[in-house]
């Protein structure tokens, strides 16, 4: 295929051809501070002050529409960097909140979007320290932009957690149902009327990493991540590309709720290819699958999680499907579009 | 004495080519010796008819395929005493191995022959049959590198095979009751059945209703006699799908039309393929095909032979066994793990299957399925020097590799979609260039970026440090009939553009080597869902007419409200709806309109039914609209769709107006073509695709061009299908690369 000489909306999509942008992006040579660093793209980097590593990690948001059901921008934009931290077995501390908002912007919106962040740094425990806001002229941004920046710790008997580390034998597991958000978002923003209202999965997810992370002791969650953009399936064969290995799950096992499969059965959207905002995938030493399991699910956000597969020798992700037979989980190219093929 | 060094080249491996040689020198009182270095026979010979000698070794035997002969002479030669077969070399392997031969007359007549040691044998075969691809791990074929060679031959046959008088001399299978594979019955579960006949007792089984796992040549066959073949649907999971049947010749014409004398000599020849065949009435038969016509093939080796000598039924239910998509099983082991639960019985040998090789398929005279007895398929032409590989599409895929002035095409593997699949088609490339000793300089692979054919090509591209070359679908099915000059008729299902849409209905002028230009298509048209489109026909009905009657007919058909409104919805923000101009999307939304097909359940089943609809009726004349558009001619689907929406209200039946649709888009298709002759000034045009398998639209585009004095080619020697792609791209990229753009 040709190389693209522009950006394109494909390139954000968090498919595969976004990961050409990144090359692009990350051609940094100043790009690690004592740590881990911007070349291994995980979900945060480290470094380390007075003997002490320090996670640090940033995003930023555009949703659209800025309020859904299930959430807004401000709980995706507060989420996201916890969550990022979070699979890296950091405890969120302090964020930073810089916003670029469109002229005309209602002021009520920007409220409810504070009130919200607010809510969602209460649920983990961790502050806005500092923030940043321009303006910008009508028509050169599409509402409001939101990004935010955090940094964590590894707490007393905790653990880094890379999203590099999957190891022969391990169990996956999902904290919970897969696809929420991405079906929610499309959803409501197409107007699609489905008759359930699909709602999106968006939390902050310390508390209950937090909890598994006692439940396997140390060191027992040997790779976790976040699947947000491109969905589960970009995330799981991130995770196998990187460790070097095969996955195998069980499609029987994973799951998905009755309404987001239906939705994604009637729009042809496979629900493993969209994003996620409340959600996490890890592989767990085999002895500690069940303790880790049941911590999950003794919190809300987790109270689905499963075991939906395990880490064997080889590369890839493989899907035993209900009839017997075997399929790849493919990254998908952007997000959403069909193979077709 | 006259003598003489006599080189021949070719296909002259598995085929009795030194008892052949050893024969004629007998009869022509010839002394001297004859080696098989692979690819080539070289015989030093001496005598006083060496001219005459040396004329009729040049023919070869039957199977054989002589590409070169050559005579040296030899200076201060000492001629043995008498003739000799030297032990196999190896060699240059540009000859590589014959494909498998059905069982012989002769051989039939010695199993049948109470009096031959081969009596009731169930493995006979000889110099001119048995089986030879499946059964080879590397060449020179000699048993010793086959999965025979576990089969130490015994003392009546040793001196069959160093008899020079014998039809075996020389038989690398030969083997007998006393010293070869030998057969057993097992249950679904896998545990031993005592029985002294297997043969007997399975035939017995088969008669009263159950389900017998068969291992044959290229691999496992799941078989039951035409009254469980419904029960045996069902256990597979393909309630809709026809089933090849195997019967005896003198069957045949119990069911379907008598075959042509062509029809006939392919049948019984060598490669005794499945051949589709009409039905004698459309509707009978319905648990073995729901369409107008069955697959045939006549018994085709031994254990098939025996078979039917102690079968009642007529026929026998013969698929292969393997899951929707997946390769053949050729193991003992899987199929009692996969196939454990739907085969009451096994009846299986322990000759080893080293390659699978899956039933090759005909319909008249084309090839649909290009498998055992036809590949590997050998094709002579010039592409240079570089070795060069290409690793097919994504459905009904197969492989090719060139090396030396030949192509050779891999059997059918099927759609590289699932990891079993996937590994089939590396099994496969590794085969083909271990057995002509190439390493791929290029890899030629299919356009679509997310093909994992695609993907197989760039890993192996990597290894081999080759050059990839990406061949864009349509381009490859062209290329595949003609390297000349042509307006290129593609039409098939599915294949990426080089405008990141999906093509299938497209008119390329033009040559691989000049490229080609695209100077018509079908319309362009949505596919809601995309490919739950294709899964769903009357999805992709609704994306060819997004019109309040196509709601309301969908509504009568049951669909609910919210699906309803969700498909309307979908196609109106263009969400999720891929563009195509593909000719079997247009055809699958056909059988849709006429509710003969409403939901897929197996490859091509909506074209499949439309085309046996429109089998029973006659079609009447419909509107053919083209229009210009960007310089390109453009055939409106959705016209002939709605105008079959109008024959439907005014009560014509469904059968009329699928021939109709169909004669109407064959039509407009050779317009298009047409269009593009009058355009470019080539008068000639090639076809290809796997719509051109449908007969109506292949005949009704023949025609309409011949009408126009425009002839038109197709490729008799590759499927018309997907199983042309690995060809047509191997061929690009060696005229590319021949005139140094790769
Ligand atoms: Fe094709
Ligand atoms: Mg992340
Ligand atoms: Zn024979
Ligand atoms: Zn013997």
């Amino acid at each position: 295929m040709k190389k693209d000489t522009e950006v394109n909306l494909m390139h954000g999509a968090g498919g595969e051809v976004m990961g050409e942008l990144l090359q692009t992006l990350t051609a940094f040579k100043n790009n690690n501070a004592g740590g881990i660093g911007l070349e291994s793209l995980d979900d945060g980097s480290t470094f380390t002050v007075g003997g002490k590593t320090v996670i640090l990690t940033t995003d930023s948001h555009v949703v659209k529409p800025i309020f859904f059901p299930g959430g807004d921008i401000g709980r995706v934009a507060v989420s996201g960097t916890v969550n990022d931290l979070s699979v890296m077995g950091a405890r969120p501390i302090a964020l930073t909140c810089a916003m670029i908002i469109e002229e005309g912007f209602p002021i009520a919106d920007l409220e409810k979007i504070v009130a919200s962040m607010d809510e969602t740094l209460g649920e983990v425990g961790a502050s806005i320290i500092t923030g940043d806001t321009k303006v910008v002229e009508k028509g050169s941004l599409d509402g409001i932009v939101v990004n935010t920046a955090g940094v964590g710790v590894i707490e007393e008997g905790g653990f880094l957690i890379r999203d590099r580390n999957l190891a022969v034998g391990d169990k996956i597991i999902v904290s919970g149902t897969l696809g929420d958000h991405g079906l929610a978002i499309v959803s409501y923003r197409e107007g699609f009327d489905l008759g359930d209202q699909l709602k999106s999965d968006v939390a902050p997810l310390w508390k209950m990493i937090e909890a598994a992370m006692k439940a396997a002791g140390n060191g027992n969650i040997h790779a976790m991540k976040d699947p947000t953009r491109g969905g589960f399936a970009a995330c799981i064969n991130e995770m196998a590309r990187k460790a070097g290995v095969k996955v195998v799950v069980r499609e029987d096992t994973v799951p998905i709720r009755e309404s987001v499969a239906s939705a994604g059965s009637l729009l042809g959207i496979d629900p493993l290819q969209v994003a996620n905002e409340g959600k996490c995938v890890m592989g767990v030493a085999p002895e500690a699958a069940e303790r880790v399991l049941a911590a999950l699910k003794s919190h809300p956000y987790g109270k689905n999680a499963a075991v939906i597969g395990e880490v064997v020798e080889g590369s890839g992700v493989v899907m035993q499907t209900r009839i017997g037979g075997e399929r790849f989980i493919e990254p998908p190219l952007g997000d959403p579009v069909p193979r077709v093929c | 004495m006259k003598s003489g060094k006599i080189i021949l080249r070719g296909i002259v491996q598995g085929v009795g080519f030194r008892p052949f040689v050893y024969a004629l020198a007998q009869r022509y009182e010839m002394c001297g010796t004859v080696i098989n270095h692979g690819s080539e026979v070289e015989i030093d010979a001496g005598g006083e008819n060496f001219d005459e000698f040396s004329r009729e070794v040049a023919k070869g035997p039957k199977m054989a395929v002589i590409d070169s002969v050559s005579v040296q002479p030899l200076p201060d030669w000492i001629p043995p005493k008498g003739f000799f077969i030297l032990k196999s070399q190896d060699g240059a392997r540009t000859g590589f191995v014959p494909a498998d031969i059905a069982t012989c007359e002769n051989c039939l007549h010695d199993i049948m022959d109470p009096n031959s040691r081969y009596f009731g044998y169930w493995a006979t075969s000889c110099t001119d049959c048995g089986p030879r691809y499946s059964i080879i791990n590397s060449v020179p074929y000699d048993r010793e590198r086959t999965s025979m060679d576990e089969f130490p031959v015994c003392k009546a046959c040793l001196n069959d095979y160093e008899d020079p008088g014998n039809r075996r001399h020389h038989a690398q299978t030969i083997a007998c009751t006393e010293c070869g594979p030998k057969l057993s019955l097992l249950k679904g579960s896998g545990e031993f059945v005592q029985t002294a006949d297997p043969i007997a007792a399975a035939a017995e089984l088969l008669d009263a209703g159950n389900i017998v796992a068969v291992r044959g040549v290229g691999g496992f066959h799941i078989c039951c006699v035409e009254k469980t073949a419904e029960r045996l649907k069902t256990l597979l999971g393909r309630p809709n799908q026809s089933l090849a049947v195997m019967m005896k010749p003198e069957t045949i014409r119990e069911f379907v039309v008598e075959p042509t004398k062509d029809e006939w000599d392919l049948l019984k020849g060598p490669v005794h393929p499945i051949m589709v065949l009409d039905k004698l009435d459309p509707e009978s038969h319905g648990s073995l095909s729901s369409l107008h016509n069955l697959g045939i093939m006549l018994p085709y080796t031994g254990l098939h032979h025996l078979l039917f000598a102690k079968l009642r039924s007529p026929l026998l239910v013969m698929t292969s066994a393997n899951a929707p998509g997946t390769p053949m099983i050729t193991e003992t082991k899987t199929i009692i793990e996969k196939m454990g639960r739907v085969a009451d019985v096994i009846l299986t040998h322990d000759r080893e299957i080293v390659n699978r090789c899956d039933d090759s398929v005909v319909r008249d005279g084309y090839l649909i399925r290009m498998s055992r007895g036809f590949a590997p398929l050998r094709t002579r032409m010039d592409l240079g020097d570089r070795q060069i590989l290409g690793v097919g599409p994504e459905l009904n895929a197969n492989a090719t590799i060139y090396k030396g002035g030949f192509l050779i095409t891999s059997p059918h593997i099927g759609n590289i979609r699932n990891p079993p699949t996937v590994a089939y088609l590396e099994e496969t490339i590794e085969k083909l260039t271990s057995l002509t000793g190439s390493v791929p300089e290029i890899i030629a692979h299919d356009l679509h970026p997310q093909f994992l054919s695609t993907r197989v090509a760039q890993e192996l591209a990597e290894r081999y440090g080759a050059t990839l070359c990406p061949v864009q679908h349509h381009c490859a099915h062209i290329a595949s009939v003609t390297t000349g000059e042509v307006v290129g008729i593609a039409i098939d299902g599915v294949g990426y553009g080089d405008d990141a849409t999906i093509w299938g209905g497209e008119i390329l002028a033009g040559s691989p080597a000049n490229g080609y230009i695209r100077t018509g298509h079908l319309e362009p048209v949505m596919m809601p869902g995309g490919d739950m489109a294709t899964k769903f026909p009357e999805r992709m009905l609704y994306g060819i007419l997004p019109t309040e009657e196509t709601l309301a007919l969908l509504q009568s058909r049951g669909w609910n409200d919210t699906a309803l409104r969700i498909l309307s919805q979908q196609t109106e923000k263009r969400f999720n709806t891929p563009v195509t101009t593909s000719t079997g999307r247009v055809l699958d939304a056909a059988a849709a309109l006429l509710g003969i097909c409403r939901e897929r359940t197996y490859d091509g089943e909506p074209s499949m039914m439309l085309e046996a609809y429109a089998a029973r009726g006659v079609a009447q004349p419909m509107e053919i609209t083209i229009e210009s558009r960007d310089g390109r001619d453009v055939l409106s689907t959705p016209a002939l769709l709605r105008e079959g929406m109008e024959m439907m209200s005014e009560g014509i039946c469904a059968e009329d107006i699928a021939a109709s649709i169909q004669t109407s888009l064959a039509k407009g298709i050779a317009e298009l073509a047409l269009a593009g002759v009058e355009k470019t000034g080539i008068r000639k045009a090639a076809l290809s695709g796997g719509v051109a398998i449908n007969r109506q639209i292949r005949e009704t585009i023949i025609l309409t061009l011949r009408e126009s004095g425009v002839s038109c080619l197709t490729n008799p020697r590759y499927p018309l299908g997907d199983g042309c792609i690995s060809c047509g791209q191997v061929i690009t990229a060696g005229i590319l690369a021949k005139e140094g753009r790769i």
